[in-house]
């Protein structure tokens, strides 16, 4: 789940890294009495979770005299079709240069991999591909503990000293916070020492729990009515839902509608060893979106018996169309059960899907 | 055979819970159709002295170790328990570590994976389904009654779609050296790489199957590090763009982990890649006719 700007910020700050003065406001009354803290000029900044927010208007320069007319006009807009609901105000930073810094999981080497460069700023990317030698990058093993000196110096080059204490308190950060990324960009260096100008935290879905995060903000309130069932979930804009086990299965019956030119609602994936009760749920949840016109069920029987969905497809009593492939264990018996109730059933998810296409065109 | 034989002793960390008994059950049941070991050994602490299925169980591997020649283990323990038990595994000097256990969070798995390296055990997973080598030996939970046995290897990072393609190869008479699911997890102990050596050393297999998904570019690097033929599939061509994880994958995959991407980077490297699952055993065949 990804942290709020101003909820990374105060996690960064307690850690010892400095960011910029700033109190977070819900509406424009809530700015003018700290006012005093954040000096003549400031920035406000929408916490809206959208890439290239300032490019798109979600932040603006203001000062004690426009406060309240641009904290009004910020709350009235809508960033990349997000409300804005928070404003971080901040201390307007004299900003001298701009470093990139950042701690993620490298899939390749299986480790956390940090990445420093003195280009940093809004043009990262950019830099990264057409001058990817300006990029520092070391693996860090896991099992060492806190980075060694020899890692400082290797990313630093000749970038200021006091930026070292600032990568080591980020990477704890990165092990202690359970995170798969964390970003500090801009790091900034002022006349008044370095500071995180803007930062992003990212935390693993598995570990939420053990960081006493009880609510995943990032899912939809369908998504964790799924998540309460232990289903996989994500809704789409299309006229199809699809009901399969595994996250694989259901993406590859996915990319099959589209190949055939048909359009998902939503998917959901079981899981394993569902049983009838499970796959109720899971066809009620599907159809309760009102975009589904079809369900699409491709189901192979490992752990799941064919059996007891055919008895969760029968027992969801939907309104809209059921279209199904099952195979594997208790195929004959699942089959049976269906027909008798006279739904489709095709034997291959090419069939299906053909079929679920057809129906929705 | 790549991660072991029907020679190879398995043990079971988790024995008593609830999955662990009902696949130490089913694995054992195909290594009696196969004549080989099977489960050996079962592992839940406080629970020594006790059966699963006539498989005796004991507090700590090293215990079982003790009384068992074990070559590989397979982990069924919940998410807060499994990078314990992979180090505890690779510690007593299990040289093969399947972890079946789904959900674990990714800093528990890069020191657990960091760990196994340091200690010379492979770890398969987590949350994968494991490996079977068709008359041989199965170690997971696959559906053993879809393989048959052949020259085809598959590496999967999936499960279900793993059996899909197995039915399909089945189905139309080609047969599987070994399938292994990887697993889904951004951190996974063996990657398409490692596999892949491990299919190149093997006489039993003669061509690859590669099934990938969205995210990371560990597919082309597998695909890319052998001679031996191959036919890959990449799951999530229509999956809506991810969550972007900061500017960083971005700087590290060059912003090309999505399915569209990595196909059009394997086909430049001269990969056949299927659109469809149903396509896969046809261009297999395509593979063996033309003799490359």
């Amino acid at each position: 789940m990804k942290l709020h700007e101003y909820e990374a910020k105060n996690v960064i700050k307690a850690a010892g890294i400095p960011v910029p003065a700033g109190f977070l406001i819900r509406s424009p009354d809530e700015l003018t009495p700290h006012l005093d803290t954040l000096g003549n000029a400031f920035v406000l900044k929408a916490q809206v979770d959208v890439g290239g927010r300032g490019k798109a208007g979600g932040i603006l320069m203001a000062d004690k005299a426009t406060g309240a007319k641009v904290a009004q006009e910020l709350f009235g807009k809508q960033i990349k079709g997000l409300p804005v609901k928070e404003i971080l105000a901040e201390q307007r930073l004299d900003i001298k240069h701009e470093y990139y810094l950042s701690i993620t999981v490298d899939r390749s080497s299986r480790q956390p991999l940090i990445l420093f460069t003195e280009a940093g700023g809004i043009e990262i990317e950019v830099t990264a591909k057409e001058h990817p030698e300006l990029i520092r990058k070391v693996v860090a093993n896991p099992l060492m503990g806190d980075l060694p000196p020899f890692f400082i110096r290797e990313l630093l080059g000749t970038a200021p000293k006091e930026i070292g204490p600032v990568i080591n308190k980020l990477y704890r950060i990165f092990i202690e916070k359970d995170a798969l990324l964390a970003e500090i960009n801009p790091l900034v260096a002022t006349p008044a020492g370095i500071f995180a100008a803007d930062a992003k935290i990212i935390v693993d879905d598995n570990a939420l729990g053990r960081q006493g995060i009880t609510v995943n903000r990032d899912l939809s309130e369908r998504e964790r009515e799924a998540e309460k069932h232990g289903f996989s979930y994500v809704e789409l804009d299309g006229k199809i839902g699809v009901i399969g086990n595994g996250a694989g299965l259901t993406m590859a019956t996915l990319d099959l509608i589209e190949y055939y030119g048909g359009k998902a609602a939503n998917f959901l994936d079981v899981g394993g060893g569902a049983e009838s009760e499970r796959v109720k749920n899971a066809v009620r949840l599907v159809a309760s979106v009102p975009s589904v016109k079809v369900i699409v069920v491709n189901l192979l029987g490992g752990i799941t018996k064919c059996d007891e969905v055919a008895k969760g497809i029968i027992a969801a009593e939907i309104p809209q169309k059921v279209i199904v492939r099952l195979a594997g264990t208790n195929e004959a018996e699942g089959r049976r059960l269906l027909s008798e109730k006279g739904y489709e059933m095709l034997d291959t998810m090419d069939l299906v899907v053909k079929k679920a296409v057809e129906v929705t065109a | 055979m790549i991660y072991g034989d029907k020679k190879i002793g398995v043990l079971v960390q988790g024995a008593t819970g609830k999955q662990g008994e009902f696949h130490i059950g089913l694995m054992n049941e195909y290594a009696k159709t196969v004549g080989g070991r099977g489960v050996v050994a079962g592992v839940t602490p406080g629970k020594g002295g006790q059966q699963v299925h006539g498989v005796p169980v004991y507090n700590t591997v090293k215990d079982a170790m003790k009384e068992h020649d074990i070559g590989a283990a397979v982990i069924f323990v919940p998410a807060g328990a499994a990078a314990d038990a992979i180090m505890e595994e690779a510690n007593a000097g299990i040289g093969t570590i399947v972890c079946i256990t789904e959900h674990i969070p990714v800093q528990d798995t890069m020191k657990a994976v960091a760990y196994a390296r340091m200690e010379g055990a492979s770890v398969i997973g987590p949350n994968c389904p494991g490996l079977l080598s068709p008359g041989e030996v199965k170690m997971g939970i696959m559906p053993s009654a879809l393989f048959t046995r052949g020259h085809v290897g598959v590496i999967s990072r999936s499960g279900t779609l793993t059996y899909e393609v197995v039915d399909e190869l089945t189905r139309a008479g080609i047969g599987q050296s070994t399938v292994v699911g990887i697993g889904g997890d951004p951190v996974i102990g063996q990657t398409f790489v490692d596999v892949m050596q491990r299919f190149e050393k093997d006489p039993e297999t003669k061509a690859v199957v590669l099934i990938g998904e969205v995210g990371g570019n560990l597919e082309e690097e597998g695909a890319t590090c052998t001679d031996l033929p191959i036919v890959s599939y990449i799951a999530g061509v229509s999956a809506p763009p991810d969550k972007r994880m900061g500017h960083a994958g971005a700087i590290v995959e060059g912003g090309e982990g999505d399915a569209k991407s990595k196909i059009a980077r394997l086909k430049k490297h001269g990969v056949p890649v299927a659109s469809r699952v149903s396509e896969i055993p046809g261009m297999v065949r395509d593979l063996f006719r033309c003799g490359c």
